[in-house]
């Protein structure tokens, strides 16, 4: 039998129609894989919901590409019925009542969903260590001593891993761009707004995004097309037109100019990430892209990062203010509402995300409002514009995804240096200007893969993808998984 | 700023409903030396005062005034499925006024 489980949406797309293949035999190998995870990626797999809805279909949709294909979701999406837990203690038991509009969207074009996915808590967090389920494994490293990287680590595995063709996930500092490095795949975030964030549990609303994890840029182009647009449920949603992205791949990239960040290059040190990266220009220029080395800020490349922490925490405080025990969730016992809902927080958040409270808790306190969360917020509008003056010259900023491939566990950073402060947490710097931001794989280091990063203007999309598509085709990426004989 | 020790790590924690154990405080007192080096980098950068703090990424027009017609909202059951201690409708917690 063919494999259809390890096939892209698009080529899946194509076995259905050709009957080839029915949903219900796809959903039944794919749970069989999903069961026999060893990489933890799963907070609950919908086997029941997943068979019925496989079990009604039967002709298959030629003008539609998600028709019976599997995919995952980040378990910070809500879904009507199905446990959603945001990977935290806090909401071990929570049933939503609604459906979040990507879930929605996906399930109107009967998309089927096989299992929601484990995260770092609440989306907070870079490294998949912290969900209240443990560490997520990296399915290249079978010794489970690397990470996927966070927060949307079940969600990177599960394609990684070849389980399913794309999975949903979040994005408010790098949370998919970072993974997608990790584990090979294409990670996309459009820009801000684009797509509905309803029924996303909100991290820190300012940076948040939804983004998908895909092995090919074509199922990113596809998703693009059918999760933007306006959502009246999302005020904050854009009303900006929505193009056929999928339809707008393979054009010329003669002239397009690209912009490489020396300050950002010249801080990472891994050769092989250079040499492949190197490798990557020169197949953009032979393709007639102007690929130039750009200098900006040192300084203000350096504070995209305590920006993004200042901010991302101190929205997270106030955004978590509703996870009280009272209206859902476990509950603890106490005397008074005030002892209920203090022995529910104390008890339901980890010890990382109490620390991420407190530090945004202190840049809020009256004192030093002024000093760090205003002052942070402003820092934000400099770096903004920074980039937004490159983007007058420049169509594209490119730069490796990470400074190497994925980390072991137990690997120390020096979380003061140009490596960590500049290579390591720039992409955050996309989520404070919205713009749509792309990371495809580049190279191997041993087994490991890595990957560039591609990030354009706003409501540029078509762009990011497009130069993300010829790229692809120049090297020998193309729905890349987990196999054996990978290398 | 205020300076940061363990007291002052337990008031914003209590202020935010949660408490944790001595070894955590302790452990969140070593990872603020850190955490206040990194966050002193923002203090290098020059002209801030000349930029309005950012709120979002950039101005999104929207309407937020919807049409007047009625829509569908979630009935008692699923409002108050998931609370713990639900009585006549309400979701019960100690009484308030003593």
């Amino acid at each position: 039998m063919k494999d259809y489980l390890h096939l892209t949406m698009e080529e899946l797309h194509t076995a259905y129609v050709e009957r080839e293949v029915t949903p219900l035999e796809v959903v039944k190998l794919c749970l069989e894989a999903c069961k026999k995870d060893t990489n933890n990626i799963f907070e609950y797999l919908c086997e029941k919901e997943a068979i019925s809805e496989a079990e009604g279909l039967i002709e298959p949709e030629e003008d539609n590409v998600f028709w019976g294909v599997p995919y995952c979701l980040k378990d910070n999406f809500s879904t009507k019925g199905i446990p959603t837990t945001g990977s935290s203690n806090i909401l071990a038991d929570y049933v939503p009542v609604f459906d979040a509009e990507v879930y929605h969207r996906l399930k109107e074009k009967h998309a089927i969903l096989i299992g929601k996915t484990t995260l770092d808590e609440l989306a907070m967090g870079g490294t998949g260590t912290s969900g209240h389920l443990g560490k997520t494994f990296n399915p290249y490293d079978p010794s489970h001593e690397h990470m996927i990287g966070g927060s949307s680590c079940g969600s990177c595995a599960a394609v990684a891993a070849g389980l399913v063709p794309f999975a949903i996930g979040s994005d408010t500092g790098d949370s998919v761009r970072k993974p997608a490095s990790y584990g090979g795949l294409v990670g996309f975030k459009p820009t801000w707004s684009r797509i509905s964030r309803y029924g996303l549990f909100p991290f820190a609303p300012s940076l948040d995004h939804v983004a998908y994890f895909t092995r090919s840029v074509k199922d990113a182009a596809s998703l693009t097309t059918l999760l933007s647009g306006r959502d009246e449920k999302d005020a904050t949603s854009s009303e900006q037109p929505v193009k056929k992205y999928n339809t707008l791949l393979g054009g010329s990239i003669k002239g397009l100019k690209i912009a490489v960040i020396d300050e950002i290059l010249k801080s990472i040190t891994d050769h092989d990430v250079l040499a492949a990266f190197d490798k990557t220009c020169e197949i953009l220029r032979s393709k007639g892209a102007i690929v130039s080395r750009v200098h900006m800020d040192a300084e203000l490349l350096r504070a995209i990062y305590p920006t993004y922490i200042i901010i991302s925490c101190a929205e997270a405080t106030s955004n978590n203010a509703n996870l009280d025990g009272l209206k859902f969730g476990p509950r603890e016992s106490g005397n008074t509402y005030e002892d209920i809902v203090t022995n529910t927080r104390t008890k339901g958040f980890s010890t990382l995300i109490k620390r991420r409270f407190v530090i945004g808790g202190y840049s809020l306190l009256k004192e030093n409002q002024q000093d760090l969360f205003i002052r942070a917020q402003r820092c934000r509008h400099l770096i903004v514009d920074a980039f937004n003056k490159l983007f007058d010259s420049y169509d594209l900023v490119y730069l490796p995804a990470s400074p190497s491939c994925a980390p072991r566990f137990d690997e120390k950073n020096d979380n003061l240096s140009d490596l960590y402060l500049l290579s390591d947490n720039y992409l955050a710097f996309a989520n404070f200007g919205g713009y749509p931001s792309l990371t495809l794989p580049i190279g191997f280091k041993g087994n490991l893969p890595f990957g560039g990063n591609f990030t354009g203007r706003i409501f540029e999309e078509e762009t990011v993808l497009n130069v993300s598509h010829v790229l692809m085709d120049e090297m020998p990426y193309y729905n890349l998984y987990y196999k054996e004989e990978v290398k | 700023m205020k300076p940061v020790n363990k007291d002052m790590l337990k008031d914003v924690a209590h202020s935010l409903m949660f408490d944790m154990s001595e070894e955590e405080y302790a452990l969140l007192e070593e990872e603020f030396q850190t955490i206040l080096k990194q966050m002193s980098l923002i203090h290098e950068i020059k002209g801030v005062e000349n930029v309005e703090p950012m709120t979002f990424p950039f101005v999104v027009y929207s309407s937020y005034l919807r049409k007047d017609v009625p829509s569908d909202t979630l009935d008692k059951d699923e409002a108050l499925g998931n609370a713990k201690d639900v009585v006549e409708n309400q979701i019960r917690i100690p009484r308030v006024i003593k």
